[in-house]
């Protein structure tokens, strides 16, 4: 189709981009101005310059939040992939038992992050919750184990949506070229290698995307469960950007966090993308 | 074209006009409507929404509007969000801390020239100009409502089945604990002692091992050599003798689950607010005792808790409704009401002779722990980078020095430094 008029594909695109305008590049803009002064909400703001990211960098705040929300999403996205596609090759069955079981996997995605943090708070609980009991103690009252606790509870969450999106994928793979390569002697390990993993590369790719979006934006589980503690252990990027602007009253700070928080995504974002248009080249 | 600085000044100007003042006030049925936002759960919200409505029906021209903020913490960045978007309430209660950073932000009504405000009979420790050094020079923005200090509550079958005293020094303190910890075979221990990892608990330390947060000069110097020695105080009872368990979770939720492990008998002393003396001996299935905390070099406590603040930005109408209310409440009837069914300390002169006179004291000598302590009360600086200092800066070191055994005094040096800095 060719337009009539070479601003007619411009027009298509103005909601869209003024949608994008409106609510994701002014508020960075915004955020990144308000960066550099000290802001408290209630008082007039005053230019500091760069002093609200010298603050966080100093004692490696700034670091350890990054390297903390990254080893959270490493753990989510790691965890939710590999449970989710074994599940789903474990539940690729027709019949009434999987899909029942399919579907209990599949309600902790449907569940709030609030109900879901609250229920694991009470399972973790050391006074009385079942693992807290077993543990002897609650693992969230240690800054070793906090962190970790959080990803397993981040895993259990959305295993549920990883495995259906794994499912839909099994189901698009051809039975033809399972039977071709049964016929040439390959084993089910063989098959599963060869055949099911290839094929299932596109969904494994949208699925650890959708994944580590989620778990970048962490918030109602450490709010819940942690608010950040104990130690700043659990204090991921987005429970900062909330402490700094609410508790700790200062908008700067958090809008330094914002902006580099920004900055940090669109990397991962380009790296992504990097790495898969390097992938397609080759399949090419 | 709009620059960017138009933009920020936009959003400023914005903020500055929701922090203006609300022209008209609220009526229902006739009646002014006074909303209060308020902070705290469980048997204290029944006892406050009680009292409400108590003060609703005793008349016919004012109606208060009690609303649920969620915890301290929640309550105030809802203030201070609901202040920018020019939707805040009549009349709050704060935590004391963060009093002098509001009064600086000039968003709390000043209330000397409000009828009583200056010859309210409080308990000298309680209210601005106790609770405060340097607030005297300050015009009058708070009145005292829910005001604690931090006490020892203590298992009393389990003191006795092990002949342990309540400790009344530091030493006695590591001593008990160590004594009372027992640990089973199937790894299930009874911790001697339990405190939150929190601010409010380590000045008190800090006031014991004979420091203060603020040198004569005005400097934040969090207590020198006492700060590094109460924080090297808990790292001993945790790390070393292992006879203290901090409790899990932050601010209230750390208070509430220290709560529920004395309940459980699973730890036989722990340091809370005297907040929990009713809710406390009300559940406890063993005899609950209160004492004042251990002395060091001295014994000290700070006050804590919550004042009442009339928000600036109300109408008129709603502040002189929303003042009438605090002083009905300020009542003796009242405040006893509300120190009797809770901890709470009772902020009036006439409420605690009437105590006294009622001999509830004898009666309920844990009620009296709290109150007897105020004699050592030691005062917040007047400092409105406190609550950034409290929250921002000290806090995590707190939590950082006990559970990862980091260097008290390289933690505190680093938060000295941190406080000079504007934030």
């Amino acid at each position: 189709m060719t337009p009539r008029a070479r601003w007619h594909p411009w027009a298509m695109l103005v909601p869209t981009l003024g949608l994008l305008v409106a609510f994701f590049l002014a508020p960075i803009g915004v955020a990144a101005y308000e960066s550099l002064f000290s802001w408290d909400l209630l008082t007039p703001p005053r230019f500091v310059g760069t002093s609200n990211y010298a603050a966080l960098a100093a004692h490696g705040e700034l670091l350890h939040i990054a390297l903390r929300t990254i080893a959270y999403s490493t753990m989510v996205v790691a965890g939710t992939m590999s449970l989710g596609l074994a599940l789903a090759l474990l539940v690729d069955r027709p019949g009434r038992f999987f899909a029942f079981v399919r579907t209990s996997v599949f309600s902790a995605y449907v569940v709030s992050w609030v109900a879901v943090a609250l229920l694991w708070m009470w399972m973790l609980d050391g006074n009385g919750g079942i693992f807290g009991r077993a543990l002897h103690g609650s693992p969230l009252g240690d800054p070793r184990w906090a962190l970790p606790t959080l990803a397993v509870v981040g895993v259990w969450k959305l295993t549920g949506y990883a495995m259906i999106v794994f499912l839909a994928g099994l189901q698009s793979v051809p039975r033809s070229l399972h039977e071709a390569a049964a016929l040439d002697g390959a084993s089910a390990w063989g098959r599963l290698r060869y055949v099911t993993l290839p094929l299932l590369a596109p969904t494994a790719a949208f699925v650890a995307t959708t994944s580590l979006v989620t778990s970048f934006q962490a918030f109602d589980v450490v709010r819940i469960m942690t608010q950040g503690g104990p130690a700043r252990a659990t204090e991921l990027f987005v429970y900062a950007v909330y402490e700094q602007i609410f508790l700790d009253l200062s908008v700067g700070r958090a809008s330094a966090l914002t902006v580099v928080f920004f900055g940090l995504l669109l990397a991962l974002a380009a790296l992504q993308l990097r790495v898969w248009r390097a992938r397609a080249g080759v399949a090419r | 074209m709009i620059a960017r600085r138009d933009l920020l000044r936009a959003s400023a100007a914005l903020t500055m006009a929701g922090c203006a003042q609300r022209a008209r006030p609220l009526r229902e049925d006739g009646r002014l409507v006074v909303t209060f936002w308020y902070a705290y759960g469980d048997l204290v919200r029944k006892v406050l929404l009680d009292l409400v409505a108590r003060f609703n029906a005793s008349q016919s021209r004012i109606v208060v509007k009690a609303v649920h903020q969620g915890d301290y913490f929640e309550a105030l960045a809802k203030l201070r969000t609901a202040l920018a978007a020019g939707a805040a309430p009549t009349l709050s209660h704060v935590v004391l801390e963060v009093v002098p950073y509001l009064a600086r932000a000039g968003v709390l009504e000043p209330l000397d020239a409000y009828e009583g405000a200056r010859a309210m009979p409080f308990v000298a420790a309680l209210d601005q100009r106790g609770s405060f050094a340097g607030a005297d020079r300050e015009p009058l923005v708070c009145i005292p409502f829910n005001r604690s200090t931090p006490i020892v509550f203590a298992n009393a079958r389990v003191l006795e089945d092990e002949r342990v005293e309540i400790p009344r020094t530091w030493e006695e303190l590591a001593d008990a604990a160590r004594r009372l910890t027992k640990r089973a075979a199937n790894g299930e221990t009874r911790w001697g002692f339990e405190v939150p990892i929190s601010w409010w608990y380590w000045v008190a330390m800090v006031g014991q091992a004979g420091g203060r947060l603020v040198d004569p000069g005005g400097r934040m110097t969090l207590g020198g050599d006492a700060g590094v020695e109460a924080l090297r105080f808990w790292q001993r009872l945790v790390r070393e003798d292992h006879v203290m368990r901090p409790p899990p979770g932050r601010d209230y939720q750390a208070w509430q689950s220290s709560n529920e492990s004395f309940l459980g008998g699973r730890i036989a002393m722990m340091w809370s607010s005297t907040a929990y003396v009713r809710y406390l001996e009300d559940n406890a299935r063993f005899p609950v005792v209160a004492a004042p905390l251990p002395r060091h070099v001295r014994a000290s406590v700070p006050t804590g808790g919550t004042m009442f603040v009339l928000l600036r930005s109300a109408p008129e109408e709603e502040k002189l409704a929303a003042w009438e209310f605090v002083r009905w409440m300020c009542d003796a009837e009242q405040t006893i009401a509300w120190s009797t069914r809770t901890g709470y300390l009772p902020v009036t002169r006439p409420a605690v002779d009437r105590l006294g006179q009622g001999r509830w004291y004898e009666r309920h000598p844990n009620d009296r722990v709290a109150y007897d302590q105020l004699a050592d009360a030691a005062p917040w600086p007047w400092s409105p980078e406190l609550f950034r200092i409290d929250r921002d800066i000290v806090e995590p070191r707190l939590e950082d020095a006990v559970l990862t055994g980091r260097d008290a005094r390289m933690l505190l040096e680093q938060a000295r430094s941190d406080a000079e800095r504007p934030a």
